[in-house]
C-alpha cells in the first residue's frame, strides 16, 4: 500500500495527560494505517485510550510524542485553527447522543458544515438535501429533532457527517442510544456507505457492533494489543 | 460566511427563547427609553421656560436683599423707597413691592384658597391678554382702589362663569369689585401681575397686607432696556445710599433668570441621564449573565460546532452577534418607547401648558442612549463570547 491510498498513517503515537501532579499515560506508542475505503472498528475496555485516540484521529487533540498523517499529509503539530480547518474538510463526526441542534430543522442542521465552510445559503441546502435523501430522510427535511425517532435522528447526523465529503467518518458509539432494531438499521446504512467507497472508523465496546465492520483494532492499556481482519466483506 | 447569516441564526436562538430574550432586553429597553425620554422633556422644559422668559418683559428686573449680610433686616425695602425710586433713579419709571400671600377668597357660594398679590398697570407686564373687563389702571394704583383682576385658572377655581366683571370677590377680611377676567397666560412661573390668582393694586396690596412689613421683592420698570445692567448698579447703589451703607442687594432680570434656569436644567437633565446610564449599565450586567447561562446552556452545542469544524473567531462571532441582536432589539424597542413618552408627555403637558414649542434634540438623544447601550452591550458581551469561542471542543462534547 502507498502513501496516496492511506486515508490514517498513526506512527508511534503517545499521549500523555497530567492531571495534577500525576502523569497519565493514554496512549503508549500506536502505531497503524487504515487506507481508504476501509470500514475498521476500534474497540477496548475503558480506560483502554480508544477515547483518546478517536480525539487524536478526529484532529481534536494533538499527540503527545509521534506522527498522524490524515489523508496525506501532517496534522500533528498544527494549532486550533489549523485543527478546525482540517475537520471542517477533511472528517465527519458521528456520535452517541447524536448531537443535533435542537429547535432546527434536519435541513439546517444537515448544512451546518457548509455553513463554517463558507457556502451560499441556496448551495448548502441543496447539498444537504441531497445528503438527507441519500440517508432516506427525503420526506422529513423539514422536521426538527424533537420530532424525529432516535435512529432518524442518527440518520441526520450521519447526512451532517457526510456533506461536506470528507476523507474519514468517525462514529463514537454510534448504536449506543438506540434500540436493537434501529442500531441495524444504522449499521446497514453504514455498510451501504462503505460499500460506496467512504472511510469509516467506530469507536465501540459491542462485539456485535464491532462485528459489522471489516477489521478490529483492539487496544489494552494505551497499547494496541490486535488488529485482525473480520471474515465480513 | 456572511455576517447576515450570523444575525439570521442568532435572532433565531433569540426568538426561540422568547421570554428569555424579552426579560433581558427589558433592562436595555427600559434604560434606552428612560435616558431618551430625559434627553426629550429636558430639553422640552428648558425650552418652554426659556420661551415663558421670553414673555416676560425685559424691561423689568428684580431687586431684592443680598440674603447672605449681617444685618437682613437693616436692607428692608419699603414702599415709601420704592416710591422715590422713580424719581431719584435715573431710567427708572416704575418701582414696585412683588409681594403674594395665599388667602381665602370667596365668590357667590364657592371659597377657595388663592394667591393674592400686588398688581400693577400693563407696562409690567408684557402681553398678557385679557378676556373679560380691563387690568389694573394708573388710576386704581393712584387711588388704592378696592379692585382686583383675577386670572382664568382663578375664575374656574371659584367656579365663575361668564362675566365676572362688577362682581364681588372677598378675599381674607377684605372685599374687591372684579374689574377684570386675564386669558391663558404665558407668563407662568414668574411672580408678576399674571401669576397671581387675584391681582390688586399694589398700593392697596401694602396697605391692607403688607402695612409697614418690609418687602422682599421689589419689581422695577426700565425706559431703557438696553441699560439694565447700569440701570441694575444705579438702584442697588441708591438702596445702599438710602439705607445709609453697610447693606447688600441682588438684582435679577430676564438674562441671569434664564440662566439659572438652564443651569439647573441642566444639572437635573445630566442627573437623570446618569441614572439612566446606570441603568444601561445594569441592563448589561444582565446581558453578561444571560449569555454566560446561554454559553453553560448550549457547551454540547459548541463543542458540536467546533467539532465539525468551526474556527474559535466563529463561535465568538456567533455569540458576540447574539448579544448585539439582543442589544439591538433592546434599543429598538426602548427607543420607540423613548421618543413616544418623550413626544407624547412634552405635547400634551409641556407644549400645551406653556404655550411654547421648544426644538428637541430627537437624534442626539437617540444616538446618545443607543451609542450608550451599544458600548455596554460590547463590553459586557464579548466575555461570554470569548468563554464560548476558547471552550475545549472534546470536554464541551462531553458535558452533561
Amino acid at each position: 500500500m502507498n502513501d496516496s491510498q492511506r486515508a490514517i498513517d498513526v506512527r508511534d503515537v503517545t499521549k500523555t495527560y497530567s492531571l495534577g501532579d500525576v502523569k497519565v499515560e493514554a496512549l503508549r506508542g500506536v502505531t497503524f494505517t487504515i487506507a481508504r475505503g476501509e470500514y475498521v472498528a476500534i474497540m477496548g475496555p475503558s480506560g483502554s485510550g480508544k477515547s483518546t485516540l478517536m480525539n487524536l484521529l478526529g484532529c481534536l487533540d494533538r499527540p503527545t510524542t509521534g506522527q498522524y498523517f490524515l489523508d496525506g499529509s501532517d496534522v500533528s503539530t498544527l494549532g486550533d485553527d489549523q485543527l478546525a480547518a482540517i475537520r471542517l474538510k477533511k472528517l465527519g463526526f458521528v456520535f452517541q447522543g447524536f448531537n443535533l441542534l435542537p429547535r432546527t430543522s434536519a435541513l439546517k442542521n444537515v448544512a451546518l458544515p457548509l455553513f463554517y465552510a463558507g457556502i451560499r445559503a441556496k448551495t448548502r441546502n441543496a447539498t444537504a438535501a441531497d445528503q438527507l435523501r441519500e440517508v432516506g430522510l427525503g420526506d422529513r427535511m423539514d422536521h426538527k429533532p424533537s420530532e424525529l425517532s432516535g435512529g432518524q435522528q442518527q440518520r441526520v447526523a450521519i447526512a451532517r457527517a457526510l456533506v461536506n465529503d470528507p476523507a474519514v467518518v468517525l462514529a463514537d458509539e454510534p448504536t449506543g442510544n438506540l434500540d436493537s432494531q434501529t442500531s441495524e438499521e444504522i449499521m446497514a446504512l453504514f455498510h451501504h456507505l462503505n460499500d460506496g467507497g467512504r472511510t469509516i472508523i467506530m469507536v465501540t465496546h459491542d462485539e456485535d457492533v464491532a462485528g459489522h465492520a471489516r477489521r478490529i483494532i483492539r487496544l489494552r492499556d494505551g497499547r494496541i494489543v490486535d488488529d485482525q481482519v473480520t471474515g465480513k466483506g | 460566511m456572511r455576517l447576515t447569516q450570523y444575525f439570521a441564526e442568532a435572532f433565531a436562538v433569540l426568538a426561540g427563547n422568547k421570554i428569555r430574550t424579552l426579560l433581558t432586553a427589558l433592562g436595555l429597553i427600559i434604560g434606552v427609553m428612560a435616558v431618551i425620554a430625559i434627553q426629550v422633556l429636558g430639553a422640552g422644559m428648558s425650552g418652554a421656560i426659556t420661551g415663558i422668559l421670553g414673555a416676560f418683559s425685559d424691561r423689568t428686573f428684580f431687586v431684592l436683599p443680598n440674603q447672605q449680610q449681617a444685618d437682613f433686616t437693616r436692607a428692608a425695602i419699603r414702599l415709601s423707597d420704592l416710591q422715590r425710586a422713580k424719581y431719584e433713579v435715573p431710567n427708572v419709571v416704575e418701582a414696585i413691592p412683588a409681594s403674594a400671600q395665599n388667602l381665602r377668597g370667596s365668590y357667590g357660594h364657592t371659597s377657595r384658597r388663592v394667591s393674592v398679590g400686588a398688581g400693577t398697570d400693563e407696562r409690567f407686564a408684557a402681553s398678557t391678554p385679557i378676556r373679560y373687563g380691563r387690568k389694573l389702571d394708573p388710576d386704581d394704583i393712584t387711588l388704592a382702589r378696592h379692585v382686583c383682576v383675577i386670572t382664568q385658572k382663578a375664575a374656574v377655581k371659584l367656579r365663575i362663569t361668564g362675566d365676572p366683571t362688577g362682581g364681588s370677590l372677598r378675599v381674607g377680611e377684605h372685599r374687591y369689585r372684579i374689574v377684570g377676567v386675564l386669558g391663558a397666560s404665558t407668563e407662568g412661573i414668574l411672580p408678576g401681575p399674571a401669576a397671581y390668582d387675584v391681582a390688586i393694586p399694589y398700593t392697596t396690596y401694602e396697605r391692607e397686607f403688607a402695612r409697614a412689613r418690609a418687602i422682599v421683592f421689589a419689581r422695577v420698570l426700565m425706559d431703557d432696556p438696553s441699560k439694565v445692567t447700569e440701570t441694575e448698579i444705579a438702584m442697588q447703589n441708591w438702596l445702599k445710599k438710602v439705607k445709609g451703607g453697610r447693606v447688600e442687594y441682588q438684582t435679577f432680570d430676564r438674562k441671569s433668570f434664564s440662566k439659572a434656569i438652564d443651569g439647573i436644567f441642566g444639572a437635573v437633565t445630566f442627573v437623570v441621564a446618569l441614572i439612566g446610564a446606570v441603568s444601561l449599565l445594569v441592563a448589561g450586567i444582565g446581558i453578561l449573565n444571560i449569555m454566560l447561562v446561554s454559553v453553560a446552556e448550549r457547551t454540547r452545542e459548541i463543542g458540536l460546532r467546533k467539532a465539525i469544524g468551526a474556527t474559535r473567531f466563529q463561535v465568538l462571532l456567533q455569540f458576540f452577534i447574539e448579544a448585539l441582536a439582543l442589544s439591538a432589539f433592546g434599543c429598538l424597542v426602548g427607543m420607540l418607547l423613548g421618543v413616544a413618552i418623550g413626544a407624547f408627555v412634552n405635547g400634551q403637558f409641556i407644549v400645551k401648558l406653556s404655550g411654547i414649542t421648544a426644538p428637541i434634540p430627537w437624534a442626539r438623544s437617540i444616538v446618545i442612549a443607543t451609542g450608550f447601550a451599544t458600548v455596554v452591550t460590547l463590553a459586557f458581551g464579548t466575555y461570554p463570547a470569548w468563554r464560548a469561542a476558547t471552550l475545549d471542543p472534546i470536554e464541551a462534547l462531553r458535558y452533561e
